[in-house]
């Protein structure tokens, strides 16, 4: 699977803020399952942005984004839906093409997409536990027991167990990471996946994504604001 | 997980508002139709022969008239006047006989016997089975309706003082009697048989064919006018009824135009309740809706971050749907028992004073419909609700 992006470029942000980007507004930027990609740009460039049109969270860009199986675009897809859609590139609407078994965004977002948000999205009230089991039961992906033994690596004795509210921010987002991982994916979008964490903890996680990905086949897109050393790179973009 | 996410959303204090105020709505609603149906034969008033809209109207006497009688008559130039009135739909003559009768009947082995007079009306106004109601000039059975007031005289006056038995209008009907007409030097003995009651009219009614033929047989030619009036209403609640006889110095069965014009307003009384409780419902329905808002706006974080995990709306909203349905199945099932142990309270009451009837099948089927309604209403709006938050931007 791939994904495409053809001048792509937030509503909300200027043309001369976007000037220099190597992806928005570019003709064609490609991301090629079984690759890895650095998206590096200081705050306030949209990084953010690029992975909420890629999972379909948000709408609000020009150009296109276009999911495809084969690498093939293929005339018209319905895959989203805009209720006054007349062009995609005017319409904001990403392309799903050629995902036959991934219907519905849900089932995209199970089995096709993985995501570790910036603001983590985890549920304060449950236990680290319990907010991986969350997403699991969806997929049925991991077992109990895998489960188990990723937050144990990842967590400090005891903790898994605690509500997460009373975790610290570097815990939630380990938590946030092993969640990620709970499901089958082709891409895993991570959201400045380190920004609070110590380099040996990081190592821990980057280790567990990499082993996941390398297992799945699949293409790892991690944004930062830094070089992050923790994995190994095919492509580094400047946004 | 899920659940235990969401339980925690809901506020306990509007469920119960919903659940109380709902029971409220639709117990009124259906406790409404159940005393609907246990009164209606009584509103119908399907006992008597006549229907609710017809009344016998009369001349009053008085001191003057008591000489010379014509004054008792009505002329055509007045029942043209009162066909002419709006609230008047059919105006008929009452004919009476102008022969002698008597009636005898052999019981106990002593032989009674009392002079009788016959009136008839219109057979359209009776509702009598009309097999019952026949005669022709070869048949010697004569079918006859008596006033409800002579068996009442019979039952607890006459009966009760000289140790009678007391007689049922069922059983009443069964006893046949003998009916002699005579005049003009013929007679004839007729077969007879009470086939009804009538609260309406103080008069014996025979088969209006069989008085024609009669007074031409054997009655006196001489020709009088009609004493008494049969008036069918377009809307016996009409206010201007008793005003009008009233000025015109007519005497009119006043207890009739009450049960009409009490039927009316107990109608009228049913259909403003029931009004009111759907309102109830209504808002019930609308307060529950607000408070599914309430929950989702508080909880908008989590329910946008299930939804970016892969939750479905119909995820989502599965738990809230499953609570306010089982809220409302079981607060209308509550509602049933109320109304079947309220109705439980009055029905032998009312049993012992008048025939009540009608079963449970218009309140269970209005069960039925309201509990579609609100289940589909409700959960539409709750999908609904979680649906546009969970809405890309």
């Amino acid at each position: 699977m791939r994904i495409e992006l053809h001048n792509l470029k937030p509503k909300y942000m200027s043309e001369s803020e976007v000037a220099g980007s190597d992806i928005y507004l570019q003709p064609s930027v490609v991301f090629e399952q079984g690759r890895s990609y650095l998206v590096r740009a200081r705050s306030g460039h949209g990084k953010t942005s690029l992975l909420n049109f890629i999972y379909g969270i948000s709408g609000q860009y020009d150009g296109e984004v276009v999911l495809t199986e084969s690498g093939k675009r293929k005339a018209e897809s319905g895959e989203r839906r805009t209720e006054n859609a007349t062009h995609p590139a005017l319409t904001g609407t990403p392309l799903r093409e050629g995902m036959a078994n991934a219907r519905t965004e849900n089932e995209l977002r199970t089995s096709v997409l993985s995501f570790m948000f910036q603001d983590l999205g985890l549920f304060p009230q449950l236990t680290a536990t319990e907010n991986v089991q969350l997403k699991n039961r969806l997929t049925g992906f991991k077992s109990d027991a895998e489960i188990e033994a990723m937050l144990d690596v990842l967590l400090p004795e005891g903790k898994k167990h605690q509500p997460v509210a009373t975790l610290s921010l570097g815990q939630r987002q380990r938590v946030a990471a092993v969640r990620a991982l709970c499901q089958p994916f082709k891409f895993i979008l991570m959201d400045e996946p380190f920004s609070h964490i110590d380099s040996e903890n990081a190592r821990c996680v980057a280790d567990m994504v990499m082993g996941e990905v390398g297992r799945q086949g699949a293409g790892l897109i991690v944004t930062a604001l830094d070089a992050i050393d923790y994995f190994h790179f095919d492509v580094t973009y400047n946004l | 997980m899920l659940r235990k996410l969401q339980r925690k959303t809901l506020i306990p204090a509007q469920i119960a508002g919903y659940a109380l105020t709902l029971l409220v709505g639709v117990a009124i609603v259906l406790l409404a139709v159940q005393v609907y149906c246990d009164l209606k034969p009584l509103l119908d008033s399907k006992t008597d022969v006549f229907s609710a809209h017809t009344v016998t109207v009369s001349k009053n006497v008085t001191v003057f008239k008591t000489a010379n009688k014509e004054g008792l008559y009505f002329s055509e130039k007045e029942l043209k006047r009162l066909k002419e009135q709006e609230f008047v739909k059919e105006v008929a003559q009452f004919n009476s006989a102008t022969f002698n009768t008597s009636a005898a009947i052999s019981f106990d082995g002593q032989r009674m016997s009392t002079d009788l007079f016959f009136e008839s009306v219109p057979d359209s106004y009776l509702d009598i089975e009309s097999d019952e109601w026949q005669w022709d000039s070869t048949s010697d059975f004569l079918p006859i309706i008596i006033p409800e007031d002579y068996l009442n005289l019979y039952n607890f006056g006459f009966a009760e003082s000289q140790s009678l038995p007391v007689v049922s209008p069922a059983l009443l009907s069964q006893v046949t009697f003998s009916i002699f007409v005579e005049g003009n030097g013929k007679s004839k003995v007729y077969n007879s048989r009470i086939v009804g009651l009538t609260g309406k009219i103080n008069s014996i009614l025979v088969p209006e064919d069989f008085l024609r033929w009669a007074n031409s047989e054997f009655g006196s030619a001489e020709e009088k006018g009609s004493s008494r009036l049969l008036v069918e209403f377009s809307d016996a609640s009409d206010e201007r009824i008793p005003q009008y006889f009233e000025a015109n110095g007519l005497n009119i069965n006043k207890s009739e135009l009450e049960t009409s014009k009490m039927a009316f307003f107990f109608k009228l009384a049913m259909l403003f309740v029931t009004v009111i409780a759907i309102i109830i419902i209504v808002l019930s329905v609308a307060f529950i809706i607000m408070s599914m808002n309430l929950i989702v706006q508080r909880n908008r974080e989590m329910f946008v971050n299930l939804h970016n995990i892969g939750y479905s709306v119909r995820d989502i909203s599965r738990f809230y749907k499953v609570v306010v349905s089982v809220i409302t199945v079981v607060d209308l099932l509550l509602a049933v028992l109320l109304v079947l142990w309220v109705r439980g309270m009055y029905i032998d009451r009312m049993s012992a004073l008048f025939q009540t009837g009608g079963g449970f099948m218009p309140m269970l089927a209005g069960t039925a419909v309201l509990m579609a309604l609100l289940l589909v209403v409700c959960n539409l709006f709750t999908g609904r609700v979680i649906k546009n938050i969970t809405n890309r931007q």
